[in-house]
C-alpha cells in the first residue's frame, strides 16, 4: 500500500514536467525574434505542424523572421504552399445570421480535431465567450468557424488560449477576406 | 526492500512506462464527463471533473463482479502528453485511485484500504483507432490484480460533426486473476455528439461488453 501511494505521489508530482504542451518541441523557435506579427510562434507546436499544408501566404512572420532558421521542404514546396487554398468558413444558418447582421468571419485552423468529442469541447469553449455569435467546429475541414459580434474583438492570443482551454492547437486563423475564401 | 516491495515497483514502473490505450478520461476545461463500464471482470462507473485541459478529478465506483469487491475511490487523471496533427491526435494518460474496497461475498473479508495506479494511450485519425492501457490495483487482504486491454479500431465512414459516427473494433485484455487470462472481445463503438456507446461481446469468457461516456 504504502509503494503505491509513493509511486502516485511520484508521478502525479513530476507529471507536470511531461505535460508542458509541448513547449519543448518549439525550442529552436524561442531563438526566433520576438516580434513574429500576431501569430504567437513561442506557444504554437511548430515541431508538429506540417508545413506542406501551411498557408504561408496568410501567416505575419514579421520583418525579422528567418526562414534560414527552420527547416521549409523545398523552395519549390513553399511556392505549391503559396498557391493553396486554405478552407473558408463554414456556413450554417446561424453563421449566416451572424454574418448577416454584422458579424466578423474567423476560420482557424486546428490541429488534433477527428471525433465529435473535440467539437464538443471546442464549442463549449468558444461558445460561452459573449465575442463569439456563431460557430461550427468542421472535422472535415479541421477548422473552427467563428463569427465574432459587430463591434467587438476576439484576438490570435484569444483564440490560441481558448484553443487550449479545450484541449487543442491552432495552425492559423484568417479573417475577414480571407475567412470568406475571398 | 523486501522482495514483495521490488515486485511492486516493478510492477507499477512497467506499467507507468508502457508505450502503448482507451477513451478520453480528461475532458476541456471546466467539463464533465460520465463515464459507465461493464465487462467480463466488473461494473464500473467514473464521473470526473476536468480542472484544466490536461487534468481531471473523478470518483470512481467499481464492482468486481466474480469476487463481489466494490471499489470506491478518487481518481485524478493527468493528460501527460498529446500529439496535434493535421490528420491524428495520440494521447498518453496517466492515472490513479485511492479509496476503499469492500468484500460484498457471504464469507466476506471486510474492508481495505485500496490503491491503483494505471497508463492509457491511444493514437487515432478519423478512421484508425489504436489504444493501450493497464492497470495496477491492489487491495490488502482483498487481493490485487492488474490488467492489460489493447485496442484497434476501423470506421468504415467519416462522420461529420454531429452525425452518427460508427467503429468496429476489436479488444483483447489480458487479466492474470481470470481463468481465462487473454480474450478477445469484438465490439461496436458508436459516437455522436456528446454520447458514445459500446456493445460488444467476448467471444473468450462468453460475457457481454457495454460501456457509455457522456460530457457535459
Amino acid at each position: 500500500m504504502k509503494k503505491i501511494l509513493l509511486v502516485l505521489t511520484v508521478t502525479l508530482t513530476s507529471l507536470p514536467v511531461l505535460a508542458n504542451d509541448n513547449h519543448r518541441v518549439m525550442d529552436h523557435h524561442a531563438q526566433h525574434e520576438k516580434n513574429q506579427g500576431e501569430m504567437n510562434h513561442d506557444e504554437m507546436n511548430h515541431g508538429e505542424m506540417n508545413h506542406d499544408e501551411m498557408n504561408h501566404g496568410e501567416m505575419n512572420h514579421g520583418p525579422e523572421h528567418s526562414h534560414g532558421s527552420h527547416e521549409h521542404p523545398t523552395e519549390n514546396a513553399k511556392e505549391d504552399v503559396m498557391t493553396m487554398s486554405a478552407p473558408a468558413i463554414t456556413t450554417t444558418d446561424d453563421i449566416t445570421a451572424a454574418l448577416a447582421n454584422g458579424g466578423a468571419p474567423v476560420v482557424v485552423d486546428v490541429l488534433g480535431v477527428v471525433c465529435d468529442f473535440c467539437a464538443v469541447a471546442m464549442n463549449k469553449i468558444f461558445g460561452k465567450r459573449e465575442e463569439v455569435s456563431a460557430l461550427y467546429v468542421d472535422l472535415d475541414k479541421k477548422t473552427l468557424s467563428l463569427v465574432v459580434n459587430k463591434g467587438a474583438s476576439l484576438s490570435d492570443k484569444d483564440i490560441e488560449n481558448l484553443a487550449k482551454k479545450a484541449g487543442y492547437r491552432i495552425a492559423a486563423i484568417r479573417r475577414d477576406a480571407e475567412a470568406l475564401g475571398g | 526492500m523486501t522482495l514483495s516491495a521490488m515486485r511492486t515497483w516493478v510492477a507499477a514502473l512497467g506499467i507507468l512506462l508502457s508505450v502503448s490505450a482507451v477513451a478520453r478520461p480528461v475532458s476541456y476545461t471546466g467539463g464533465w464527463t460520465f463515464l459507465q463500464t461493464a465487462n467480463r471482470a466488473s461494473t464500473a462507473g467514473l464521473v470526473h471533473y476536468s480542472i484544466s485541459h490536461n487534468v481531471s478529478v473523478g470518483v470512481r465506483h467499481e464492482w468486481q463482479r466474480g469476487d463481489d469487491i466494490t471499489l470506491t475511490a478518487l481518481q485524478p487523471t493527468l493528460l501527460a502528453k498529446r500529439w496535434y496533427g493535421h490528420n491524428y491526435q495520440a494521447n498518453v494518460y496517466l492515472t490513479g485511485g485511492l479509496g476503499t474496497a469492500t468484500d460484498r461475498s457471504v464469507a466476506s473479508l471486510g474492508s481495505d484500504t485500496a490503491s491503483f495506479v494505471g497508463v492509457m494511450t491511444d493514437w487515432e485519425t478519423r478512421t484508425l483507432f489504436v489504444s493501450y492501457e493497464a492497470r495496477f490495483l491492489e487491495q490488502g487482504k482483498l487481493g490485487n490484480h492488474s490488467m492489460h486491454a489493447a485496442r484497434f479500431g476501423w470506421a468504415p465512414y467519416t462522420g461529420d460533426t454531429g452525425e452518427l459516427h460508427t467503429w468496429l473494433m476489436l479488444e483483447v485484455d489480458h487479466r492474470k486473476h481470470f481463468d481465462n487470462k487473454t480474450t478477445v472481445t469484438p465490439l461496436l463503438r458508436f459516437f455522436k455528439g456528446p454520447a458514445l456507446f459500446e456493445a460488444g461481446y467476448n467471444v473468450t469468457d462468453s460475457a457481454p461488453m457495454f460501456n457509455f461516456t457522456y460530457r457535459f
